[in-house]
């Protein structure tokens, strides 16, 4: 067994080099997470969003200034490879239709796509007709509501409503229960959270509890500190002050 | 001569009779037959100004000469092994990236300047010289692109594994202003091949010591 070798011109065209590297073939322009290109052949240019020719194209498909500076546009003509940390990648099609997946596994989306960011934290929803590339670790598996799902092990959904907390009930009873209530600490099992899907749809899992450690979350909550008045933020400051003290102990 | 052969894609087997080997220190997994496992000397077959060359480039390699009758399993933290049979080419490779290869191969350090600064590769990288057989890994299967003069490959520093063949190889950079505030795109500094050769990259990207 040898390893393939390709050229400009035998690298599939929007297709899979293997599970691990996708080649898009590019005539225009793509939107891509940043560090995710591994070699490209042609005239490719990569620029930040707030470049400035590129005004008109963030305005009508990027609408998420958090996300903003984790992502780029690749314009030009060629062959650009796409991978991911070798983690399982796919590329799905969407017409007009809607799908939702977590931030730091999408890698790459067509203009005619839009990118939105989800009610639920740390995910992005695209809408629109496109192509999208998206990673996961270990094969994806599509589901269909009605399913809870462990929230690392979720993906993303398309077509069904945004999930729901679903807590087992056993977690807030009893001394513990309560204990865990005011502190979070106690033994747990580390699954009494789920994410509760019903209505028609698929849901995306991937085979592992692997996600991108990245400060997604953390940003996203500092995005809404903007929505909660003084009082919250009083609030606020006093339950992290609570949890600080607790963590030094 | 030693046959290489792989055995599922993460493990490399050696049929050996009674030739000999070099393979990374530790990396030994099974072997049935007959097998000596020799360190070796300081100076690791490279003379003592070659040796002297790789301590100063910081491009530190261990290397274990096997010898024996029968098979040896060879395996690195389960990373994708990739044969690369040489004909008298000239393949450059992170010495971190060599698993194994035929004692007809040479190595030697080559300097690369200043290039490998920030992309955690250092100022060297180590060439292999001869004819046979040698053994890389990497992150994720290896694939290997063509350079012809017709069409220049760029690749990202950090999943670069090695390079084959007649290449000039030079950085291209496009760092301006926004890329000084943190708004770059990522993708300023790359590699670009043009001549005649295969460029190994991985599906994955090291971490770099700087990132740009």
């Amino acid at each position: 067994m040898s390893t393939p070798t390709f050229t400009a011109a035998t690298l599939p065209s929007n297709d899979n080099v293997n599970p691990y590297a996708f080649s898009v073939d590019l005539n225009g322009r793509w939107f891509a997470q940043k560090g995710k290109m591994i070699a490209y052949y042609g005239r490719i240019r990569f620029e930040a969003l707030s470049a400035g020719p590129l005004d008109a194209l963030v305005a009508a498909s990027f609408h998420s200034p958090l996300y903003a500076q984790d992502w780029i546009v690749a314009e030009g003509q060629g062959k650009l490879l796409l991978a991911d940390r070798g983690f399982d990648v796919n590329s799905f099609d969407l017409d007009e239709g809607n799908l939702t997946i977590r931030a730091g596994n999408l890698l790459a989306f067509e203009p005619g796509l839009e990118l939105k960011q989800s009610i639920i934290p740390g995910f992005l929803t695209l809408i629109g007709t496109g192509r999208f590339v998206a990673a996961s670790n270990g094969p994806v598996h599509f589901v269909e509501p009605p399913i809870r799902v462990d929230p690392q092990a979720l993906l993303g959904w398309a077509d069904c409503p945004s999930p729901c907390h679903h807590y087992d009930h056993s977690y807030m009873r009893g001394v513990l229960g309560a204990a865990r209530m005011v502190f979070g600490v106690g033994g747990t099992s580390g699954e009494e959270h789920q994410f509760d899907f019903t209505g028609e749809g698929t849901v995306l899992m991937q085979s592992s509890e692997a996600v991108m450690s990245d400060d997604v979350m953390l940003r996203d909550l500092e995005g809404q500190i903007g929505m909660v008045g003084t009082s919250g933020l009083q609030r606020l400051q006093q339950s992290i002050s609570q949890r600080l003290s607790a963590e030094r102990q | 001569m030693a046959q290489f052969r792989l055995n599922g894609s993460k493990m490399l087997a050696v049929d050996l009779a009674g030739e000999t080997i070099k393979a990374l220190n530790g990396a030994m997994v099974a072997y049935d037959g007959q097998m000596s496992f020799k360190r070796q000397g300081m100076t690791g077959g490279e003379g003592l100004r070659g040796a002297l060359k790789r301590r100063i480039a910081g491009e530190g390699m261990t290397l274990m000469e096997v010898s024996g009758q029968g098979t040896v399993f060879l395996a690195s933290e389960a990373t994708e092994v990739t044969l690369v049979r040489l004909n008298g080419d000239t393949l450059f490779v992170e010495s971190e990236s060599l698993l194994a290869l035929d004692a007809g191969l040479r190595t030697g350090v080559h300097f690369v300047g200043l290039r490998g600064m920030g992309t955690g590769q250092g100022l060297a990288t180590t060439k292999v010289e001869g004819s046979g057989t040698a053994a890389i890994v990497s992150d994720g299967p290896a694939i290997a692109l063509e350079v012809s003069p017709s069409e220049p490959l760029c690749v990202d520093p950090h999943a670069y594994v090695g390079h084959l063949g007649q290449l000039q190889q030079d950085v291209v950079t496009d760092v301006n202003w926004r890329t000084v505030l943190g708004q770059g795109s990522g993708e300023s500094v790359q590699f670009r091949y043009q001549g005649h050769g295969l460029v190994y990259v991985q599906p994955a990207e090291r971490g770099g010591i700087l990132e740009i």
